[in-house]
């Protein structure tokens, strides 16, 4: 297939056709919902299901519901549509039964603002719904890596029946750049024999995320804590920039941050100073190992975000104190400019 | 009075409407024609009129156009950013002026061309170019059926016929002339089968210079990149107005770890 010139939100839409998925069901929501113009379009050519809700909580449990029946399904949103889906993300991975989310970040907290952030990363790793339960969460920086980590997030989300979001900032979403859809690999996935697609000739299948007995419901989590552990080991993905030498600074920073911080970098390295960048692509699982190894080539850690400092908690916890670390971010919509990361860098390696 | 523009653009009105999909390159293409008409003629002014797409807008493109001495129409102050439907009062002005150039940015697909059918009154009273702006490398405009589905559709919404083609195809960086030249030849299909004229193509100067222009005999009108990505370096124009994007610092205090 030749190329195509698409906005990110198209090129999400599209990718998740790719993948075989039949089912969106969403609410719009600025900075995303061409996914949805898209889809509304593109479904029904392709013999699909597309369907606006009458809310983001409407839309999520639609997609628990159309999950339980083995279909390949997702919906999309922004942070604040992100967080009225949290109470279905928690009741699918109570269900053990495979989704795909993606969040178009835009500015908080509230009503924030449409423009883009990446205040979200607490709410996508650490929970945003409750109890025991994490998403696996792949985190594109450019166009076409939205398009193949799309395309993978189904295989990933059947292979572990989990949740599985994307998340771009706003920028993710709205710019263009030319795609291609690759033909698809072929993985080999479980049965979905949970499915509930009609019981004729078999035991009836149930799904549930009520245990009315403790013991049951704290194997049940220690099943999913063992997922969990399987994804840490399995599925971590990373990127290093300039890395493969000794460093004056690391960067840290994914999705959009990540470009502008390769901008910074090749700029310092016209002036003889030594940057690299890691680009967590999996924020849960983190590429823990891979920072705590990359960062003992390095003198001093900056974290670029467009948040008030989240992945920052983690680059901490997984660095235990042993370099010290430097925090810059952008809020309220604001893009760090590659010029700023690089004048920080400066006086960072300077002190 | 007929004007040109870039090679061999020839202009014989003075109000022209940019629409078009979303993404099929409108605003670059707008912003960089209403600065090539200011070194022509003048007064000139933009109007950016994308009520349905809060990124990417001309109004980011503001500082420039100011440079080249174009008067620009949107909101400003907090509404910047807003994707809101506001049409101005001076939109309705500058429509019923009686002397200069006006360059209206439309936004994208039926819902942005919606608009000019809200302004119906001022505008049927000119005799306006509306010229769409065409991307066969986008999705639903990758085709002929496509293309003659979108036309019809914009001109419905915007209660307007369309005068003529703008060609825009490219893929960003990965173009090559071979994306020009069948770009081309398919819009030339297109012309023939919506029976509108291929106006001029727009096309990156780097690009330009090394093109064989005999397999694309029309006008031009050269491009220079305005809209950019926040990472490019030094770009013309940041992602933003510059009041906002030099705001103060949020995290001037650096979190310090000993």
């Amino acid at each position: 297939m030749a190329k195509k010139l698409m906005k990110g939100n198209e090129a999400i839409g599209e990718a998740a056709i790719h993948a075989g998925c039949t089912h969106y069901f969403g609410y719009p929501i600025t900075p995303q919902t061409e996914i949805a113009e898209y889809l509304a379009k593109r479904l029904p050519e392709v013999g699909g299901v597309f369907l606006q809700a009458e809310s983001e909580l409407g839309a999520a449990n639609m997609i628990y519901g159309s999950a339980c029946t083995g279909t390949r399904v997702f919906t999309s949103s922004s942070s604040p549509g992100v967080s009225l889906m949290a109470e279905a993300m928690s009741y699918i991975a109570g269900s053990d039964i495979p989704a795909v989310f993606v969040n178009i970040m835009r500015a908080g907290p509230g009503l924030g603002g449409i423009l883009p952030s990446q205040a979200d990363y607490f709410q996508a790793v650490k929970g945003g719904g409750h109890g025991d339960y994490r998403c696996l969460v792949l985190a594109p920086s450019t166009v076409q890596e939205a398009v193949d980590l799309m395309v993978d997030a189904f295989d990933l989300a059947d292979k572990y029946r989990s949740p599985v979001m994307l998340v771009g900032d706003g920028m993710i979403g709205q710019m263009m750049e030319p795609v291609e859809f690759k033909p698809r690999k072929q993985v080999a996935l479980p049965p979905k024999d949970w499915a509930t697609t009609g019981c004729k000739g078999r035991k009836p299948n149930v799904i549930t995320s009520v245990f009315m007995d403790p013991e049951v419901l704290h194997q049940f989590n220690l099943k999913l804590g063992a997922k969990y552990e399987e994804m840490k080991k399995h599925e971590v993905r990373v990127e290093t920039y300039k890395c493969d030498r000794q460093m004056d600074l690391l960067l840290v920073a994914y999705g959009t941050t990540a470009r502008i911080c390769k901008t910074s970098i090749d700029m310092l390295d016209e002036l003889g100073i030594k940057a690299g960048l890691l680009r967590p692509i999996t924020l849960f699982p983190y590429p823990e190992k891979e920072l705590y190894a990359t960062a003992k080539k390095a003198s001093k850690v900056l974290v670029v975000e467009m948040s008030m400092g989240q992945m920052l908690e983690d680059v901490e916890r997984i660095l235990k104190g042993e370099k010290p670390i430097e925090f810059f971010g952008r809020t309220g919509g604001l893009i760090p400019a590659p010029e700023e990361v690089f004048d920080l860098a400066k006086k960072l390696v300077k002190k | 009075m007929t004007i040109t523009i870039g090679n061999g653009v020839e202009l014989d009105r003075r109000l022209f409407a940019f629409v078009g999909n979303y993404g099929s390159g409108k605003t670059e293409v707008a912003v960089n024609f209403t600065i090539a008409l200011s070194k022509v003629v003048k007064p000139v002014a933009i109007v950016d009129m994308d009520i349905v797409n809060p990124y990417f807008r001309c109004r980011e493109a503001q500082e420039q156009l100011e440079n080249e001495g174009i008067e620009t129409i949107f909101p400003k102050g907090e509404y910047f950013w807003a994707d809101l439907p506001i049409i101005l009062p001076q939109v309705k002005g500058v429509l019923e002026r009686k002397n200069g150039y006006v360059v209206l940015d439309v936004g994208g697909e039926d819902m942005g061309a919606r608009i000019l059918a809200s302004l119906d009154d001022s505008l049927k009273e000119k005799d306006a170019d509306y010229l769409f702006v065409l991307n066969l490398s986008r999705p639903f405009t990758d085709d002929v059926k496509g293309c003659l589905e979108t036309f019809k559709m914009i001109e419905d919404a915007g209660k307007i016929r369309l005068t003529g083609i703008v060609l825009n195809t490219h893929l960003l960086l990965d173009t090559t002339p071979e994306t020009i030249y069948n770009g081309y030849t398919k819009a030339r299909e297109v012309a023939e089968k919506s029976r509108l004229p291929i106006r001029f193509v727009s096309i990156e100067k780097g690009l330009l210079a090394k093109l064989d222009m005999s397999q694309v005999p029309s006008p031009v009108l050269p491009l220079e990149r305005i809209m950019r990505h926040p990472w490019d370096m030094k770009p013309v124009c940041r992602f933003g107005p510059k009041e906002l994007t030099k705001a103060a610092d949020l995290n001037q205090k650096n979190r310090k770890k000993s």
